[in-house]
């Protein structure tokens, strides 16, 4: 047992040292907060002050005052926004006078818009979603205003007061559970990194273990430990490099985080955004602010003690499993590029889980989804979208015993083509002679 | 071989077969306590097999293995040192930390085994490499660092296959002398195999030689020597070489004649295993003027290739 920490220990130290590791642990959620906020300020930056004419026809939204030409009738409606300016006018211009004038936008309508709601907006450069939106707001609202005056004796802040937005949560009748369908995102997210982290610390396995049969250190580790024993070692050092990596990418996107929401509470950022999203709430801290956001509101129901907690145990099995077979794979050649042939057995079903989430997401409850939970070798990905959008308890345990048996079963059988493999050297041996090799009991 | 001789490893009719190759066929050998014991065969003639077996890293399918009078168990890999023959070190390993590594496998603390190394670094002379990098090394220092690495833990029983590849003569000397001086200090006992018959003659004094799976040939250095000797003598005289030849008639068999001058002359003589080799000398000078007369050298090369050739034919 000693031995085989000061095994573990090795397999851990040597790896989590290296500078490819510590760069990637401290840079991975950096540059991927860095990468969505430059994306935010590249598209802020470049967008240019838009300027809008708006071509009233009818006069249904402006009116003409001399020395001041044409105005809205409803100034409020139309406010001045540091990005979006209007002109307003009764008639349009050419494209030609349009093209040469210095206005990025025309918006154009008659009456029947009090009818249909719609409104034309044609442009030079394509408008962003900021400005689409304010004009469709401001539009809404001028509208709005219009149609209530004409039709009705309210006026408009009551009738604000009693308009309805109705919105709709989804409830799983068993689990209780709420807007699933989003969840199975942040799920789809778990088992990416479930996948992603197999597939490379496998990789590492299997180097390792190429790495010691080929300079045949093998021999004298072997001589010390049971291959078996080695093999273990291995696979668990090299899971834990993963668990670290996991782990650490975890606290640091965790701490950007809370950083970026403390940076947006205090510079009121975040009641800006949800005001302009048109939220009655005004949210001043993240928590609310997460709280009350349609579309990340779900991310504060998620259970994430539980999808972290099966994560880390679903990674352990998977990797476990994984690792073995990749460890088989490395034992059975001399250099990397004999493994091909052997790997793609090892990877089919490891892609196959990964492609069949993209399934689930669409329709989460559908057998193949249930069964593939239960299976050991997709189990790990597929359990983990499922996890998000809300399981049974029991369905979880019960997946997970099954995973646990079958790494020990894994390990036993891995272990005996290892600890032949690691012995062979000169031919490459075929998928038949590997099987060959689980009936050799002596050493 | 005679049995109160305490043995440190003691295999029996072992025999290991892989598939359909036969690697040992029942082979039986002895290493007696403090013996530095040559293990010599071509290639592929089990003696890998046979190490790999003593090393606790495959077990006979059938036979037996003792060590030290009881069967060999895992815990007595801390008894043993093993230094296999293609050898290497991990890459993303400095020199030192990686020694110290597999002293902790082998069970040392970690204060004892920096200080073992520390003095093993300086005795090899490598003591500055301590904190470099593997990659750095050249072939014959990662071999002394290898080296080190399978005595650090003064195991009773030693096992170093081809131990001497790859060394410049002075270092192989320093490698040999420092195997004589584990046997003669700490009371090691060597296991060596290898193909360097000089290394044979200079430190072996038991020897075992495999073919094909089977030992053909074991026993003490200088008694199979002096078999090999088969009572051939070096014998050097001035004098007529006709008149002498004719005059040797059944006291000795001339095996072969050189001759350095019209007088000087170099013969190999055979002479019956029961005359001394006094008694001839004391005929010979009645005869001629005898320049040196000695006991025919015959070394383990000549002693290997005839047991060899013997068993082929």
């Amino acid at each position: 047992m000693k031995n085989w920490l000061v095994i573990v220990g090795r397999e851990y130290k040597t790896r989590v040292r290296r500078k490819a590791f510590i760069i990637s642990t401290l840079l991975g959620p950096i540059l991927m907060v860095g990468f969505i906020a430059l994306i935010v300020l590249l598209s802020k930056s470049q967008e240019s002050d838009s300027k809008i004419l708006v071509i009233d026809s009818s006069e249904i939204l402006s009116y003409n005052i001399e020395d001041k030409g044409q105005v809205p009738s409803c100034l409020e409606c139309f406010p001045e926004r540091d990005f979006l300016e209007y002109r307003f006018t009764t008639e349009g211009l050419s494209q030609e006078e349009f093209l040469e004038s210095d206005y990025t936008g025309m918006l154009e309508f008659d009456d029947g818009i009090l009818q249909n709601s719609k409104a034309l907006l044609q442009y030079e450069t394509t408008p962003s979603m900021r400005v689409k939106s304010a004009v469709k707001s401001d539009l809404t609202e001028a509208v709005e205003r219009l149609r209530v005056k004409q039709e009705s004796n309210l006026d408009y802040e009551t009738y604000k007061r009693l308009k309805v937005k109705i919105g709709l949560v989804t409830q799983d009748v068993e689990t209780r559970d709420k807007n699933a369908e989003n969840k199975s995102l942040v799920g789809w997210i778990f088992s990416m990194f479930m996948f992603m982290f197999i597939m490379i610390y496998g990789m590492h396995v299997m180097r390792g273990v190429i790495e010691e049969k080929s300079n045949r250190i093998v021999e004298v580790v072997v001589s010390i430990v049971k291959p078996e024993a080695l093999m273990g070692a291995k696979v668990a050092g090299i899971g834990l490099v993963g668990i670290t990596q996991i782990l650490a990418w975890a606290i640091l996107s965790w701490a950007l985080f809370i950083g970026f929401g403390a940076y947006a509470e205090s510079s009121g950022m975040l009641a800006d955004i949800m005001a302009e999203s048109g939220n009655t709430v005004s949210a001043t801290d993240l928590n609310t602010f997460m709280k009350s956001h349609e579309d990340l509101g779900f991310l504060m129901q998620i259970n994430w003690i539980a999808m972290i907690g099966w994560g880390i145990f679903f990674y352990l099995g998977g990797f476990a499993l994984y690792g073995s077979l990749f460890a088989a794979v490395g034992a059975s050649v001399e250099q990397e590029s004999d493994a091909q042939y052997l790997l793609l057995p090892v990877m089919l079903p490891l892609m196959f889980s990964y492609m069949l989430n993209i399934q689930i997401l669409e329709a989460p409850e559908t057998t193949l989804a249930t069964v593939c939970s239960f299976v050991p070798f997709t189990s790990p990905i597929t359990m983990m979208v499922r996890l998000s959008m809300g399981v049974p308890w029991w369905e979880v345990v019960i997946s997970a015993l099954i995973l646990v048996a079958t790494v020990y079963l894994m390990i036993k059988l891995a272990g005996r083509i290892y600890r032949t493999g690691i012995f062979m050297y000169g031919k490459k041996p075929s998928l038949w002679e590997m099987l060959k090799w689980l009936t050799y009991k002596n050493r | 071989m005679t049995t109160q001789q305490l043995l440190a490893l003691s295999l029996r009719e072992v025999r290991k077969q892989y598939g359909d190759h036969v690697a040992l066929n029942g082979v039986s050998v002895d290493v007696p306590v403090g013996s530095i014991f040559g293990l010599l065969g071509p290639n592929g003639a089990g003696k890998t097999t046979l190490i790999r077996m003593v090393a606790g890293i495959t077990a006979p399918d059938t036979g037996e293995v003792s060590f030290f009078g009881s069967p060999l168990k895992q815990s007595d890999i801390h008894n043993i040192g093993y230094l296999p023959e293609e050898r290497g070190l991990y890459k993303n390993m400095r020199v030192g930390e990686q020694a110290l590594y597999f002293a902790r496998l082998r069970g040392m603390g970690k204060s004892e085994a920096e200080y073992e190394l520390k003095n093993w670094f300086e005795r090899l002379e490598v003591d500055g490499w301590w904190n470099k990098e593997v990659a750095d090394l050249s072939k014959g220092m990662a071999q002394k660092i290898q080296f080190i690495v399978s005595i650090l833990h003064k195991p009773k029983f030693l096992i170093l296959d081809e131990p001497l590849s790859g060394f410049d003569p002075i270092n192989a000397q320093r490698i040999k002398s420092e195997i004589k001086r584990l046997r003669d200090e700490n009371g090691t006992t060597v296991l060596l195999s290898t193909h360097d018959m000089s290394s044979v003659d200079e430190l072996c004094d038991h020897v075992a030689l495999v073919n094909h799976g089977s030992k053909i040939l074991e026993g003490r250095v200088d008694v199979l020597r002096e078999n090999a000797r088969a009572g051939r003598i070096d014998f050097k005289f001035r004098g007529n070489l006709i008149a002498f030849t004719a005059a040797l008639g059944a006291s000795a068999i001339l095996h072969s004649v050189s001759s350095t001058s019209d007088h000087v002359h170099d013969m190999v003589l055979g002479i019956p295993p029961q005359t001394p080799i006094e008694k001839f000398l004391k005929w010979a000078t009645q005869e001629v003027d005898v320049l040196s007369c000695s006991p025919k050298i015959v070394s383990m090369d000549e002693v290997f290739l005839r047991a060899v050739k013997k068993t082929e034919s």
